[in-house]
Formats: structure tokens, sequence, C-alpha cells
């Protein structure tokens, strides 16, 4: 109580018909709490309205009408580290999440991502997804061939004989990367709603 | 005509970069133009051995670069060829004598006698790389068709291009034959991890040896494939336009035995 007169004398040229909500968090059984308060503020400050927190839905349907409302996407700011051409040997790729590249990378070349990596076209050089340890981190690539892969902490080298021309993806499954052909697999095709990455 | 600074670089050794230097050179004189070669590979001369010229040095380029000689003292003028010039290097020093600053200097001071200037480059990317593409306007990378060359080019053009060179690419060294039994990777599969503009494409040629060895050009000796390779190369350097990049071809069976003895007969 004291704290509350503390503060709204503080901010007592704004209180008079302004309206407060308060939020009892997870506690239950503050009814009478919240009209002594209300009754305190609304006498001795002029506040105009007191209200409890508002009914909470159930999440996913939380989730689903906010997406609808707002189109999350269109005012995202993304850290996703996009960029065009090709990396050659000895360039180094470091993005804090996930990293796209539509072009090629070379043999001798590094990709290093907090996220996902997402190459579009050959993949021929070394790559470091879900740094440090981010173990729901992928790889793909139009053409998959990585000299060295690690994701998280798992590493591997690149498969000699890897034929590459399909679109394949790595992920950790038990401590283990594996490699799977992306368009059987379909990782992304079960959420139900485009997300922000 | 605004004088040309070309690098001719390739970050691995003993792909062919002086034998490069020496024939494009060589072949830009005997087009007509003004033409000087430099040896940057301070320490490890090669480029005067190659021309036949070692007998004839006095100053070299870090004379001339820290101004203690002038061009036309520096500059050994080739006999054979009209208008083809060596500066060589020096083979006391190390390459830390030259900064980028002294190599700017001294190549403005060739532009204003040059049409072409041709820089040969040290293997590696350190600091003599560094000196050599200072004050290049153009690159040219030469490489072979193995993986290691490939890798080591790759990494050479990513730094041309983060100084604002522009590379193109001979490839040296083809075997038509292991080309077409799929022995040796093609001039398309190269081109296809580099993706840079091809300037030619050379064959492995015997005849580089002979004349490595006895200091005659090698665009001089008649019918050279390498030779040809690079009068070619040099043509289309110098705005030459019509001038298709030939794929060295195996010729199989009696053809090749046929057309091998109508070349001796010349």
């Amino acid at each position: 109580m004291e704290e509350l007169e503390t503060l709204f004398k503080r901010l007592q040229h704004l209180t008079v018909n302004a309206g407060v909500v308060i939020d009892t968090g997870e506690a239950a059984g503050c009814g009478q709490l919240v009209e002594k308060i209300e009754r305190y503020l609304k006498e001795d400050f002029g506040v105009g309205l007191v209200s409890g927190p508002p009914e909470k839905r159930s999440i996913p349907v939380e989730r689903i009408r906010q997406r609808d409302i707002s189109k999350g996407w269109t005012h995202h700011s993304s850290n996703v580290l996009m960029l065009r051409g090709r990396v050659r040997s000895g360039q180094k790729i470091e993005g804090k999440k996930h990293v796209i590249i539509t072009g090629d990378v070379n043999p001798g070349a590094e990709i290093t991502a907090g996220g996902d990596i997402y190459i579009l076209g050959k993949l021929l050089g070394q790559v470091h997804a879900g740094q440090p340890d981010n173990e729901d981190a992928i790889v793909f690539a139009l053409d998959f061939r990585p000299s060295r892969i690690q994701i998280a902490t798992v590493l591997a080298a690149g498969l000699p004989d890897a034929q590459g021309g399909t679109a394949e993806y790595a992920f950790l499954d038990n401590e283990r990367i594996v490699v799977d052909n992306y368009l059987e697999a379909n990782p992304f095709a079960r959420l139900p709603w485009p997300e922000v990455m | 005509m605004e004088a040309r600074t070309i690098v001719i670089t390739s970050g691995k050794g003993g792909v062919g970069k002086t034998t490069a230097t020496a024939s494009i050179g060589a072949a830009l004189a005997i087009e007509g133009n003004r033409v000087v070669v430099i040896d940057m590979d301070i320490g490890l001369r090669n480029l005067d051995v190659v021309l036949g010229l070692e007998n004839r040095i006095v100053f070299n380029v870090v004379d001339l670069a820290n101004e203690r000689c002038k061009v036309s003292q520096a500059a050994i003028r080739d006999r054979r060829i009209e208008n083809l010039f060596l500066i060589p290097a020096s083979q006391s020093d190390n390459k830390d004598v030259l900064t980028t600053a002294s190599v700017e200097r001294m190549v403005a001071l060739l532009k204003k006698e040059f049409d072409y200037i041709i820089i040969d480059s040290p293997a590696g990317i350190e600091r003599g790389f560094e000196n050599s593409i200072a004050a290049a306007d153009e690159s040219i990378v030469i490489c072979t068709p193995d993986v290691s060359s490939i890798r080591d080019a790759d990494r050479v053009i990513g730094l041309l291009y983060a100084n604002s060179i522009t590379p193109k690419i001979i490839v040296n060294r083809i075997v038509p034959q292991m080309v077409a039994s799929g022995d040796m990777l093609s001039h398309e599969d190269i081109l296809d991890v580099l993706s840079v503009e091809l300037a030619g494409l050379v064959p492995m040629d015997e005849q580089v040896v002979i004349s490595t060895n006895t200091g005659m050009p090698l665009v001089m000796q008649n019918g050279s494939l390498a030779g040809m390779a690079f009068r070619r190369i040099a043509k289309r350097l110098n705005g030459e336009k019509d001038i298709p990049v030939k794929v060295p071809e195996y010729k199989t069976g009696m053809w090749n035995r046929i057309s091998k003895r109508f070349s001796k007969k010349k």
C-alpha cells in the first residue's frame, strides 16, 4: 500500500480519470484486495476506472487469432542474414541467426550460423549451424556436398562419394547428424501456418 | 591510349605464372605494343631466365621502386622482340623492401612510357602478392585443372574482388585426352566453380620446357600449341574481336597421325 501511495503521489498529475489495470498474475482469491485497492485509488487519487486482468483464452486459439489479426510477419524485422552470390575459398560468413545464401559455396569457404543454414545452390564448403548449442538447427542445400558439417556440438566429415544434385538437408537426431532428401521428408510441411524465423 | 596494368597471379606456385607473363608480354609486344614485364617475386627471380635476359641485369625492380635508378636503366630491352622490356626482380632482398606505395609510384612512372605493364606476382597471398596487385587495374588468374590449384585460384579471386579488381582466368596445362577420358577436370567444371570470365585455355605442351630452358619466348616458337594459345589470349586482351576461346581438342586415330605428319613437314 505504501509503495502504491508513493508511486501514485509522484504521478498525481496523471491519475485523475485514468484507467488502472490490476494484474494479479497467477495468484487466485485476490478479489477483496483488488476491491480495496480500487476504493483507495478512486477516493484518494480520483482514478476513473479500475479493472482486473483480462480473461485468458486457451493458448493455441490465442496464437492463431494473433497471427490472423496482426499478420506478424508484415512488421517483423528479421535477423536472417541473406546473401546473394558465390562464397569463395577462404571467405567466412557468420550469421547471428539463420543464414540464407542464394549462390554456391565453394570448397574452402566457411558458413557459421546461430540458427539454420540454407544454400540455394551448391554447398561444397564447411558449414556450422546452430552455433553454439542450438540442436534444432538444420542445414539445407540444393546440391548437398559439404566438406564438413557441424550442427550444435556434433561434427561430421563430408561424404567423399556424395553424388549431389538433389535437395537434401541435415538435422540432429540422437546426437547424430542425419542427411535426408528434403522433398521427401519435407520437415516444415507439418507447421500449420507460416511462422517468422 | 591509357596504359593498362595487368597482374598475373595464381595463389598456388608452379602453375605457369612466369611462363604466362613472358608469353603474354612477348605476344603483346609482337602485336606492336610497348610492353614492360615486371618480376615481383623478390628473392626468387625467374622471369629473366625464361626470357633469356639474365646476363644483362644491372638494376632491378627494388632499385626502381626505391628511386635508386631511372626507368630507362632498370628496363632491359629484349633484342629479339621490339618493344618488349623486362624489369627483373632482386635476388638478394626479401619482399619487405617494397611497399604498396612504392610499387604504385613505380607503376605510375611506367605508365607514362608503356602501353602494357604486366606484373608477374609471386605465389602465395602475403606481402609479395599485396605489392603486386597494389597498382593493377586488371588481373589474370592462372590455374591448372587440379583441385588444389582451383582452390587457391578461388581464394585469390576472392582477394582480388576485395581489392576491386575483376579477374579473368586462364586454364593452363590442359591435356585433352585426359579430359576426354574423364581423368582431368574440364574447363567447364573449373568455370563452374570459379565463375569468372575466361581469358583463354592453354594446352599442355612440351615446348614450354624447351623454351624455358633456352630462354626463347614461347610465342616465337612456331608450332607450339601453348605459344599459339598465348598469342590468341594476347590478341583478345588487346581488344581484337572475333577470336573465340579455342578448346584444346584430342584428335584420335588416323587423323591424329596424319595431322602430326603434316605439322612435322612444316
